[in-house]
């Protein structure tokens, strides 16, 4: 192994000899390549008063790696117990959107001011609705306008009964008009709504399970 | 005291156009409910306190309340400022091209041929649409915001539909008649919050539903005896409030009690002065 370092070093101090003119303009002659000093225990560069001047990953805290592939998981869900709720869906819904948005953006701010841990705020799906009525002469019906009812949802993590009363009394009597609220326990079945059917996997796993 | 459960809490409330009853539409999903467990060997410290619970009744307000001047003046003012930033929607674009169709039609170079298909645009206009629309809402006939009749009646549930309204009942304390919160006596094996549930079916005989927000009670209210009636087992009463909704208003039976709606600012004519301290920080006043 050392002869092939020492092979290595004078090929590249040949090499270093012969560009040395032209490096000496660019370059100040403290620094010298790693490859020329012999250990790495006498590195002159690192006596240099600035070495490491701009070093600052090591003072994040330590992540574990990221995996690429990360399945959307369910935050943990908050089981109740005496003296607190748990996760609770706080669902906003109507057809101006505006109102709706900033209802439950009030919800959010309410909550952060209150100290209530809200562990996501989402929106489902837009359902459209359309209106139709009969004409006046004949059977048909045509189509005389289209609602689109939207939905925002709080997701608290936990609330205290103490607070509850009080939590629930200020949104209703702030609630705008035309909105919907509704106050309901957070279930797997709700979290699972939210994402998208995959038909052509669904058939697959069935045909691998006949 | 008996240890039981966490109830969970199912309720939806719709602030939706006004009722036949006057009041917001709420579907309630009655909550899961453990029956208590009774536990054999429980040391019970007697306190000279009688426990009692009332429950504090709200109507929400049915309409909006209407805007001071300067909040009208801003409504105008943003509404202007929006109209002239926005762009043009679909129905006032086709009204543009129709009408500009329609000068086209009356100029001498009109050629029917080259126009784009527009079917059924050419039969029905954008115009005859707005008008028909504006026929419907004419004969559209909105109820009346304020009836100063209902406004005067302290009983019925609908007056002041701006503002929310809370229920007082006059109930017979020791010698002598009050106009209180309605309360029941708290009884051995049951929660408060029962006991608030029990005091409101006992005083409106069952003709009111109402969704009580949570079991926490959200204020109290101390009573001493005068020093001659007191003695060993009760220095005197501990009243708790439990907020509750009203959600239906439609009363089967004549009440048994003489039953008040009343606005906050009008509580202070009916209630005692300590009392009506206590009362009046649990009624938030939006």
């Amino acid at each position: 192994m050392n002869h092939v370092f020492r092979k290595l070093q004078v090929t590249v101090t040949q090499q270093a000899s012969i560009l040395s003119p032209s490096l000496c303009r660019t370059t100040p002659s403290i620094q010298h390549p790693v490859w020329c000093t012999a250990s790495v225990g006498d590195r002159e560069y690192k006596g240099m008063p600035t070495h490491g001047i701009g070093r600052w990953k090591y003072l994040l805290p330590r992540q574990a790696p990221k995996k690429k592939k990360d399945k959307t998981q369910m935050k943990q869900m908050v089981s109740a117990t005496d003296t607190a709720y748990g996760t609770l869906n706080v669902k906003v819904s109507g057809y101006d959107m505006t109102v709706v948005e900033h209802y439950s953006q009030y919800i959010h701010n309410l909550c952060n001011r209150l100290g209530i841990q809200v562990a996501e705020s989402y929106a489902l799906p837009t359902k459209s609705t359309e209106v139709m009525l009969m004409q006046e002469q004949g059977n048909k019906m045509y189509v005389e306008a289209v609602l689109k009812t939207h939905q925002r949802v709080v997701q608290l993590s936990s609330l205290n009964t103490s607070l509850c009363p009080i939590f629930v009394d200020v949104l209703l009597k702030n609630q705008p008009e035309g909105v919907q609220l509704s106050v309901k326990e957070h279930t797997e079945a709700d979290f699972q709504a939210r994402f998208k059917a995959r038909p052509e996997l669904e058939g697959l796993i069935a045909q691998i399970n006949q | 005291m008996v240890s039981r459960s966490f109830p969970q809490l199912l309720t939806c409330f719709n602030r939706t156009a006004v009722g036949s009853a006057g009041c917001r539409r709420f579907s309630i999903t009655p909550p899961g409910r453990a029956t208590p467990q009774s536990n054999t060997a429980v040391e019970r410290v007697t306190s000279p306190w009688t426990l009692m619970a009332a429950v504090c009744l709200q109507r929400l307000p049915v309409i909006t309340a209407d805007c001071s001047p300067i909040e009208q003046r801003f409504k105008q003012m943003m509404q202007q400022m929006e109209l002239e930033k926005s762009l043009l929607s679909d129905h006032e674009l086709r009204l543009m091209e129709d009408a500009e169709r329609m000068s086209r039609k009356q100029g001498n170079e009109y050629d029917s041929d080259e126009e784009e298909g527009h079917g059924d645009q050419a039969i029905m206009l954008a115009q005859d649409l707005e008008d028909t629309w504006e026929q419907r809402f004419k004969s559209f006939q909105p109820a009346p915001r304020v009836r100063a009749d209902l406004d005067k009646d302290l009983t019925s549930v609908q007056r002041c539909l701006a503002d929310s309204l809370v229920l007082l009942a006059e109930q017979q304390v020791g010698a002598e008649k009050l106009w209180l919160l309605p309360q029941a006596a708290w009884q051995e094996g049951e929660t408060l919050r029962q006991t608030a549930e029990r005091a409101l079916c006992s005083v409106t005989a069952a003709g009111f539903k109402a969704t009580f927000l949570g079991n926490a009670p959200c204020g109290v209210y101390k009573y001493k005896l005068p020093k001659a009636a007191r003695t060993e087992s009760s220095v005197g009463t501990k009243v708790f409030f439990f907020k509750a909704i009203l959600a239906d208003s439609a009363p089967g039976t004549a009440p048994n009690t003489a039953l008040l709606w009343v606005k906050k600012s009008e509580l202070q004519k009916y209630l005692k002065p300590a009392y009506m301290m206590k009362v009046d920080r649990c009624i938030l006043s939006l």
